[in-house]
């Protein structure tokens, strides 16, 4: 079986170098024929993408969790709309594993409808699937053009997409290799159904996303055509050229002005599945010498037998995300944008696991790698006068990814995630400012929170209260952008089924920058038998709809629970309340240095609460009218430090206490050898 | 604040490196923080700090939204001078310190003796 291996993914991220014939049409474009050629592919693409999002139904279509694109005829990616950057390094690998297997049988020809969603041939996870398609100008190949995007069914053993408990791939449900679904501009019937069935729990949506990525990846195709008719192939093919030659000048530029060294950040994840477990997710040793960078995660977690791994090219995936949104920014999202970058992913950890491991749930270790990131990047470019004000914690990414299935109040069968909670992350607090508030989605720069009212239309529940969620964010000079906090009633059918991924409940997700703080844990809350609706429909006047008084004063009546946030499937009742929360980001710099002033505007907004402007920021005001004692702030600073000095110890003195301290035992069951993180044996899977 | 140095750089917040003298100094009162060829890390004072104490419980129970001490700790890095939080670092108790800057500085030095780099306003910047 031709699974394409470490190596040939490895190459195969890498752009092709100039064919003669490439280098000849490059170099025939005329004045303004590159820079308008380049604004007519994002043209092309973000028309495409306006159609994806419109055509698309679960709610990750509807946030723009997507992404369209443009390959060269070899399958290098030139451009693309985003959505997000998760897709846009690694595409290449699924097309020239095309071309390499299956030229000769089954054959690429014009018309054809390609698709995919196997992690192990090059995507991210199995919700994430990607369809294809060759554009073909008087029977040559000349490009191939692509739309991918998260769905959440999969048929797997668990309702949405990502199931928790499967412990090898043959329990994520559908899992397709690279394979031909339509011929002739028509997706073939047999395999329609055989698709269907897969996404029996929801099948309006399932069936509806396959279909927007085919439209979305035609529409790049037909305008593609349409250039081609204009300008003739021979300047599809130089504008191609000359854009990859350009981004890739661009980033060995880039690369090549910042300081060579080694550079290391290590971040853990705290469960495994359902189980509480620590792993170190990610030990990154970044290496930048001249024009390369190499990315080396010798140091991680073995693999577990669980859905949380992740396939090296997801890595790259996540990683890409980053370098997108902070460092290759202002370059054209273009495989050769990481011609100067490596990876080195020793065998059998957790972020480069075996060949029948689950990687569902791959996205929460995945982001680890990009958190790391982060941290390592944010010391090698600080001394850059080009990217220092590009510095930035990693994005707040522990969250409630809350399932939900069941009947829809219109019966219809659903299955999706709740996306708010996914949607409105904090961003990392910056080198010269905080972090945006509920920024977005760590993985996934560019999407929205989906309206509550078509929530509230598509499933059985009812949003009760949307805010930020206090003291979530890293404190610091720069604080970390709120995370948020939604509350959810079953309502308007008599139950429904729901299950929680995530992580993030015992250690905070994401290291800190500079002396800042990271940002706060979440718990899973569920109140069954809740008085909510009875308290509403009695009009009790001292119902508060605040999350902290609910949460910290138990107004709202009923069966509370607080638990690990991944969460097996449960039915839940009409009027039984769930909480969401999705992450703030962590903190940037020293707490005693953040300006008073802006400490009395976070109270201002409910971004944090009053014990953290007295016991973090060390702020003396008067809370009723939050004026700032200056000078008895400027005192409890200067208190703090002094304090700080008094309980420092010398890097020996704290070595030889720290050395002989570990986590629990039991914590340890996936983390490897203690410390080093070593495999302990073999994994077994079903 | 730092005086502007030909040969300093600014690395963190709060980190310098004086490129000839090779010493990290603190960016916020001038401490010499040790030599730059270890991690800065060793002459910092170090505090173990209960994150519970950052990340207060709001409700009792093992789920609280405050991190769980047995399994994570605060490792926080102060600049013996003057105090500042010069690093902080979310660890398992125990687990090793990340030797987390490991600059070239034989590579940085020749590269600004080739004229590669210039340094303004403590920032490393490329010459056209």
């Amino acid at each position: 079986m031709p699974i394409p291996t470490l190596a040939e993914k490895l190459q195969w991220l890498k752009p092709a170098p100039a064919t003669p014939h490439e280098i000849e049409c490059a170099a025939k474009l005329r004045q303004g024929d590159y820079e308008i050629g380049v604004q007519i592919t994002n043209d092309i693409l973000d028309e495409a993408m306006e159609i994806f999002v419109r055509s698309s139904r679960s709610y990750f279509g509807v946030s723009g969790d997507s992404m369209v694109a443009i390959f060269t005829a070899g399958g290098d990616l030139i451009n693309a709309s985003c959505g997000t950057y998760l897709h846009a390094i690694i595409q290449p690998i699924v097309i020239k594993f095309i071309l390499k297997y299956y030229s000769e049988n089954p054959g690429i020809h014009d018309g054809d409808i390609w698709y995919t969603n196997d992690a192990l041939y090059g995507g991210i996870h199995n919700p994430d699937q990607v369809a294809l398609m060759p554009v073909f100008h008087d029977g040559k190949l000349l490009a191939w053009a692509s739309a991918a995007l998260h769905t959440t069914e999969t048929g797997a053993i668990e309702p949405g997409g990502m199931p928790v408990s499967a412990k090898s791939r043959f329990e994520e449900g559908l899992n397709l290799p690279p394979i031909k679904i339509g011929e002739n501009f028509k997706l073939r019937n047999d395999f329609l159904e055989f698709y269907a069935v897969y996404g029996l729990r929801a099948p309006a949506m399932f069936i509806s996303d396959l279909r927007a990525r085919c439209t979305t990846t035609d529409r790049v195709r037909a305008r593609l055509l349409e250039l081609v008719e204009k300008r003739g192939p021979d300047y599809l093919v130089g504008l191609i050229r000359k854009m990859q030659d350009t981004a890739e000048a661009g980033a060995r530029q880039k690369v090549k002005s910042l300081p060579d060294g080694k550079f290391r950040a290590v971040v853990f994840n705290d469960a495994i599945g359902w189980t509480p477990a620590l792993v170190r997710s990610c030990f990154l040793t970044l290496t930048k010498k001249g024009e390369k960078i190499t990315f080396d995660f010798a140091g991680t977690s073995p693999e577990n037998p669980s859905s949380y791994n992740v396939h090296t090219q997801a890595v790259v995936g996540h990683i890409a995300n980053f370098m997108y949104e902070y460092i290759f920014h202002d370059l054209p999202i273009c495989s050769s944008t990481f011609a100067p970058i490596d990876f080195e992913f020793p065998e059998g950890i957790i972020l480069n696991p075996g060949k029948l491991a689950a990687t569902s749930c791959c996205v929460f270790i995945g982001m680890q790698a990009r958190n790391a990131t982060h941290n390592a990047f944010a010391k090698m470019v600080f001394s850059s006068e080009k990217f220092w004000h590009q510095v930035a914690a990693a994005p707040g990414s522990q969250h409630t990814s809350q399932i939900c299935a069941g009947l829809s109040q219109w019966n219809l069968a659903v299955s999706d995630v709740l996306s708010f909670s996914l949607n409105t992350q904090g961003q990392g607090g910056r080198s010269g400012t905080d972090g945006m508030d509920s920024y977005g989605f760590a993985w996934c720069a560019f999407g929205r929170a989906p309206d509550s009212e078509q929530v509230e239309s598509e499933l059985p529940l009812s949003v009760m209260l949307s805010q930020h969620w206090r003291d979530s964010c890293g404190h610091g000079v720069h604080r970390g952008g709120s995370g948020a906090v939604q509350q959810w009633m079953i309502h308007k059918m008599p139950n429904m089924v729901s299950m929680c991924m995530g992580n993030g409940s015992k250690v905070p997700i994401g290291q800190p920058l500079f002396g800042g703080y990271a940002s706060s844990p979440i718990p899973g809350i569920s109140i069954r038998k809740a008085d909510l609706l009875k308290q509403m429909k009695e009009g009790n006047p001292d119902l508060v709809m605040d999350h902290r008084t609910i949460i910290e004063k138990g107004t709202i009546h009923g069966d509370w629970k607080f638990e690990l946030v991944a969460r097996t499937p449960k039915v839940y009742e009409e009027g039984d309340l769930l909480f969401g929360f999705s992450g703030g980001g962590p903190g940037y710099g020293d707490p005693l240095e953040r300006d008073p002033e802006s400490v009395m505007d976070d109270l201002k907004k409910k971004i944090i609460s009053d014990w953290t402007a007295q016991n973090i920021y060390k702020i003396a005001y008067d809370p009723e009218r939050r004026k700032v004692d200056i000078e008895k702030t400027r005192q409890q600073r200067q208190e703090e430090r002094k304090a700080r000095l008094a309980r420092g110890k010398s890097y020996d003195d704290f070595q030889q206490e720290w050395a002989k301290k570990s986590p629990p035992k039991e914590a340890l069951l996936y983390y490897g050898t203690w410390p080093d993180a070593k495999p302990t044996g073999p994994v077994f899977r079903p | 604040m730092a005086s502007e140095q030909p040969s300093r750089i600014r690395v963190t917040e709060y980190l310098d490196l004086d490129i000839d003298r090779e010493k990290w100094l603190c960016n916020r009162c001038n401490f010499e923080i040790g030599p730059a060829r270890e991690s800065y890390k060793k002459g910092c004072l170090l505090h173990d700090r209960d994150p519970r104490e950052v990340h207060p419980p709001l409700v009792s129970g093992d789920f609280s939204f405050s991190p769980d001490p047995l399994w994570v700790r605060i490792v926080e890095f102060y600049c013996p001078g003057c105090g500042a939080q010069v690093e902080t670092e979310y660890l398992p108790p125990g687990h090793p310190l990340t030797w987390d800057i490991e600059i070239d500085l034989d590579s940085l030095k020749e590269r600004l003796r080739a004229g590669e780099f210039k340094i303004r306003k403590q920032r490393l910047e490329v010459s056209e």
